[in-house]
């Protein structure tokens, strides 16, 4: 292989890690504090939902007047309209399963499950078709030289791993929610609170993950289309596992299913593999990797359990 | 007191409510545009074609209703005795006004199309053509407003006179007749506590029921929202809205109808129960497969992946299995059951060996089932030479690892460390892998011509054989609606199945009682077969054992059937079997469960292929019983059955009779969806589906109840009395092993 084709495979790799960051980052947020967050594929869903039909509303006023008019802050509220709704999503998660102490997996199904059918309605009701919203002018932009343009949102993933490892092990906030996640009883017998630790852990994980769906739809496309996340959810929480809740391990294994993702789309479109084969491969490569063939993980303690105040 | 207050306001939001909503609509046309009244005598025209129709007596109803409400919300302020005297009163009064009005709707209704349908063939008396028997329609005429005018209707047409479009069709009841009926209902029920023994039946039922109908009322509330976002008031081309009240009750007729076909078509006609059931049949079994899983403490939501693997399993016995249908259809069922199992076994295999999240891995397998599929139903899949060397090389790698683990001597080195080993045979594959990925000279691809697909781009499979074939509902009673469209009224032994149905019923209500259930088993079998001979004796005698019944065209067939034995098996197995027993002890306390002598790993590993094999049961549905327009695998194999098995696993508290009343619910709404979708402009079924992901949060945040209302013991001490009755009087008798642990944590306090 040539150095151009092995420098487009690494731009790729680095694109197709990035939501996959987010999300695993975020879910780092919420188990960390002990909330099992199977719900990531909703949230990225829903973000990437917003991300595009808020740029769509923003800029339309603009390109109605002049189309294909240049509007460079239409993404970006978008992008903070994934952060909000992500946060939103989150919130749920968080009063069902930290409220009303439901089964934080269970929780996660319905938010995965509203992310099917929410979509569908609201894309019915603005325009007229269940699959996909209209395109949108102004996507993120690029920033970067030839094989390595990258949409800020990808910078950002990378940025956001040193930054979670501080804030997890160098801020007291971190201290706490780690406290929560691995001895809940401990960290309420000195005063932290374990209910508005876990409500942050799982609101910072929506905003993450809500991120990672923005970059979906507007960062790397210009439409939402329904299923447009693909399992990333899933697999971001399989790197989760894999990295063993911690930010350099996470990095690693996101990095090792963004290479997978890339090679992908080198390897599909017939010329090597049938693109059924190569789809598949990444989820083989993930339950492999989850079999504990490169060692066992250990989890936060307190993770899926209802924290029952004595 | 919570009850008191929830009836009372209940009471005085209906009382509104029959000022405001519709109490009845007619002349329901295309897109859902109607004609409603309001009580006492005002009719709003939405399709502004519509003569104005009158019905004696609302004002009776109108003040009778107000009267009644007026007294169930006073009562409320009422001690004990009196209130639940007056409320039992108020509600016999609503509900007898309520269904008086209706009937008198009705009759007003009638009378006018029978009116319509004399001046409709006036001008054939006067003037008949030569097919046309003009004396025959005069006695039609006469006689019109003595019969039905469908049957006025069908009489005309041998008459030789075709009577079309007759107006005040589509008419039916309003939100303000439902609210009354609803609101005497209740007052009805929770009057019923004048009895005590009623009472304490009456809060046990309502313990039971909380969570799972609160859950269902809040989603269905929800998609109100929804539906009046989406869906403007269907109105005719020349109707303008004036003023709010017209379009409050434009909005609320719009929501009224939107539920009412949800649920109308299924239980209103024999055709749409059909297709209720059809929908339900693969819930069933997914709702089993989930809740199965979850009895064992498992999670399983690989149903999607579990239901492809079934599917193909059936298709391969379907296609090239010969023999008889005896044989080859068991067969076939049963490889849909293996097919299944094989791929639930897997993250059962992973926990157990591995300890790896069966949550996670049976997701991972939905995705590469999917693709799975994808693969084998694409035409003529490629593969390149290299990638067919590198795959052979996998092979030959694991095969090698394989045969090495099983050869002691070589098994013992590689145990001395396992990483290094592993870390060894990686190196050595990839290392391969990139040798032999190296291309060579005269390098051809491979094109895969998988047998089974069909010629074409479309992702299907050729059909399978007659002989594995599951025939639908129509078939079975020997109509082919392809060849004779029309013509699908037969004698139908109705007798055998009213009298089955009977005796699974009583079958099932022997065992809520006591007396029947103390004498075991045998007893409540034998009250069954009693209560069935009986029946069908009954029956026979009134001449159903040959019951001309029209079968429309429907999707449901024997399957269904299949879904009710796997019911059974289920709960047969669950609870009347050493292995039931030792699941549910893994899964309620699996420390516990392995102290006392269960096999953890084998029973992880038999739970989720049992699951599987349920969830791959669907395929009896859908490829052997031909739901998917044809009788093959087809990519559109809907695999969110799986998801949806989990919302009624939840609703069904993951006990096989109430997975199948969830599914039977699930299977209404889908039906429902899709009338839906031709009944409004805006609306589709994905409501439906956002429905159903809302009863699984509902369900799992307990219906936002206080614990005080869904924690049984809770409950009681609330009321004030604890259950008089010995633990053995309550199934499941778990109220005593919960009872210390409560009574700890209160006197910790």
């Amino acid at each position: 292989m040539d150095t151009v084709v092995l420098l487009a495979l690494l731009g790729s790799a680095l694109r197709a890690t990035a939501p996959l960051l987010f999300a695993a980052l975020g879910g780092m947020f919420s188990e960390r504090s002990g909330v099992v967050n199977i719900a990531l594929e909703g949230i990225i869903i829903f973000g990437a939902l917003a991300a595009a039909l808020v740029t769509y509303f923003v800029e339309l006023p603009v390109i109605s007047q002049t189309p294909g008019a240049s509007v460079w802050y239409a993404p970006w509220i978008g992008v903070l309209a994934a952060m909000l709704v992500g946060a939103g999503v989150g919130w749920i998660h968080a009063v069902v399963s930290i409220r009303y102490k439901a089964d934080q997996i269970i929780s996660g199904v319905a938010i995965n499950l509203m992310a099917i059918g929410v979509p569908a309605v609201i894309l019915t009701g603005l325009f007229g078709n269940s699959a996909t919203s209209a395109t949108i002018t102004n996507r993120l932009p690029r920033w970067g030289e030839g094989a390595f343009q990258f949409s800020p949102l990808v910078y950002l993933a990378f940025l956001l791993v040193p930054i979670t490892w501080y804030v997890l092990f160098r801020t007291p906030f971190g201290l706490r929610l780690r406290a929560v996640g691995e001895h809940p009883e401990a960290a309420d017998s000195v005063g932290v609170s374990v209910t508005r630790m876990r409500y942050a852990g799982v609101m910072l994980s929506g905003v993450l993950a809500g991120l990672g769906g923005a970059y979906l739809s507007i960062g790397g496309f210009n439409q939402f289309i329904t299923e447009m996340s693909g399992g990333r959810g899933f697999i971001a929480l399989a790197a989760l596992i894999f990295g063993k809740w911690h930010p350099l391990g996470v990095l690693g294994a996101t990095l090792l299913f963004g290479a997978f993702q890339a090679l992908e789309t080198q390897l599909g479109g017939g010329q090597l593999l049938p693109p059924t084969v190569v789809q598949s491969l990444p989820f083989i490569l993930t339950m492999l990797v989850l079999a504990g063939f490169v060692g066992r993980a250990i989890p936060p303690k307190a993770i899926g359990k209802p924290f029952e105040k004595g | 007191m919570s009850e008191r207050i929830a009836v009372a306001a209940f009471a005085l939001v209906t009382l509104v409510a029959l000022w405001v909503a519709p109490w009845a609509a007619f002349s329901r046309e295309t897109g859902s545009r109607a004609a409603v009244i309001l009580l006492p005598d005002r009719v709003i025209d939405f399709t502004g074609r519509t003569e104005p129709l009158s019905v004696p007596g609302q004002g009776a109803v109108l003040w009778l209703s107000v009267a009644g409400l007026v007294v169930v919300a006073g009562a409320a302020a009422l001690p004990g005795r009196a209130r639940y005297g007056a409320w039992l009163a108020a509600g016999a009064l609503l509900i007898g006004t309520a269904t008086w009005g209706l009937a008198q709707f009705d009759a007003a209704v009638e009378t006018r199309r029978a009116q319509a349908f004399q001046e409709a063939i006036a001008p054939n008396i006067a003037d008949p053509r030569a097919n046309q028997d003009a004396e025959r329609l005069r006695q039609l005429s006469e006689e019109a407003l003595t019969r039905p005018v469908t049957v006025s209707v069908e009489l005309a047409r041998e008459a030789g006179v075709v009577v079309r479009r007759l107006p005040y069709g589509g008419s039916a009841p309003g939100f303000a007749a439902f609210l009354t009926l609803a609101a005497g209902v209740a007052a009805l029920l929770f009057g019923l506590r004048v009895w005590p023994r009623a009472g304490r039946v009456l809060d046990r039922v309502l313990t039971a029921v909380a969570i799972p109908a609160v859950s269902i009322a809040l989603a269905l509330l929800a998609a109100a929202v929804v539906i009046l976002l989406l869906q403007p008031t269907p109105v005719g081309r020349d109707v303008v809205i004036e003023g709010p009240f017209m379009a409050l009750a434009g909005r609320l007729d719009t929501l009224w109808h939107a539920y009412y076909i949800l649920f109308s078509g299924s239980l209103g006609t024999a055709k749409g129960f059909f297709d209720a059931l059809s929908f339900a049949t693969p819930l069933i079994f997914t709702g089993l497969a989930v809740g199965f899983g979850f009895r064992a403490g498992l999670f399983n939501i690989g149903a999607p992946g579990q239901m492809v693997l079934g599917a193909i399993g059936a298709m391969f016995v379907g296609l090239y299995m010969p023999g008889p249908r005896w044989l080859v259809l068991p067969v076939a069922v049963l490889a849909a059951a293996v097919g299944g199992g094989l791929w639930g076994a897997i993250p059962g295999f992973l926990k157990a060996r591995f300890g790896a999240n069966e949550v996670i891995n049976t997701i991972l397998l939905n995705f590469v089932a999917a693709s799975l599929m994808l693969f084998m139903l694409s035409s003529s899949p490629t593969f390149a030479a290299s990638a067919v060397r590198v795959i052979q090389l996998i092979a030959v790698v694991v095969a090698a690892s394989v045969v090495g683990l099983l050869v002691p001597p070589v098994r013992r080195v590689m145990r001395i460390s396992p990483r290094l080993t592993l870390a060894l045979v990686a190196v050595v594959a990839l290392v391969g892998a990139v040798v032999v990925a190296q291309p060579r000279p005269g390098d051809q691809p491979v094109v895969l011509n998988l047998p089974f697909k069909a010629p074409g781009s479309e992702p299907k499979s050729y059909e399978i054989s007659e002989s594995a074939r599951i025939p639908r509902l129509p078939a079975m009673f020997g109509i082919d609606l392809s060849v004779t469209p029309g013509t699908n009224v037969v004698p139908v032994d109705a007798a055998a199945w009213v009298a089955g149905l009977l005796a699974v019923l009583a079958f099932v209500a022997a065992g809520a009682l006591a007396a029947v259930r103390r004498r075991g088993f045998l007893a409540r079998l034998l009250a069954a077969l009693v209560v069935g001979a009986v029946a069908y004796a009954a029956l026979a005698a009134l001449g159903w054992r040959a019951l001309p019944l029209a079968i429309d065209p429907t999707n449901l067939n024997p399957s269904f059937l299949i879904a009710i034995a796997a019911a059974v098996f289920v709960w047969v197995f669950l609870f009347r079997t050493r292995y039931g027993y030792e699941l549910r002890a893994t899964g309620m306390a699996p420390k516990a469960a392995e102290y006392g002598g269960a096999n953890i790993p084998r029973n992880t590993v038999m739970a989720l292929a049992i699951s599987g094999a349920l969830a791959g049961l669907t395929a009896t549905h859908y490829v052997l019983g031909g739901a998917l327009e044809d009788y093959g695998l087809r990519q559109s194999l809907p695999t969110g059955d799986g998801f949806d098995g989990i919302a009624v696993a939840l609703l069904g508290a993951n006990h096989p009779v109430g997975t199948v009343l969830a599914a039977f619910l699930f299977g209404v709404l889908k039906n429902g969806g899709s009338a839906m979708n031709i009944a409004f402009t805006d609306l589709t079924r994905d409501v439906v589906s956002m429905v159903l992901a809302l009863v699984v949060l509902f369900i799992a945040a307990k219906g936002f109840l206080p614990e005080r209302l869904t924690n049984p013991l809770r409950r009681a001490q609330a009321l004030g009395d604890l259950p008089e009755e010995p633990a053995g009087g309550t199934p499941g008798g778990d109220v005593p092993v919960v009872a210390p642990k409560v009574a700890a944590t209160e006197g910790d306090r």
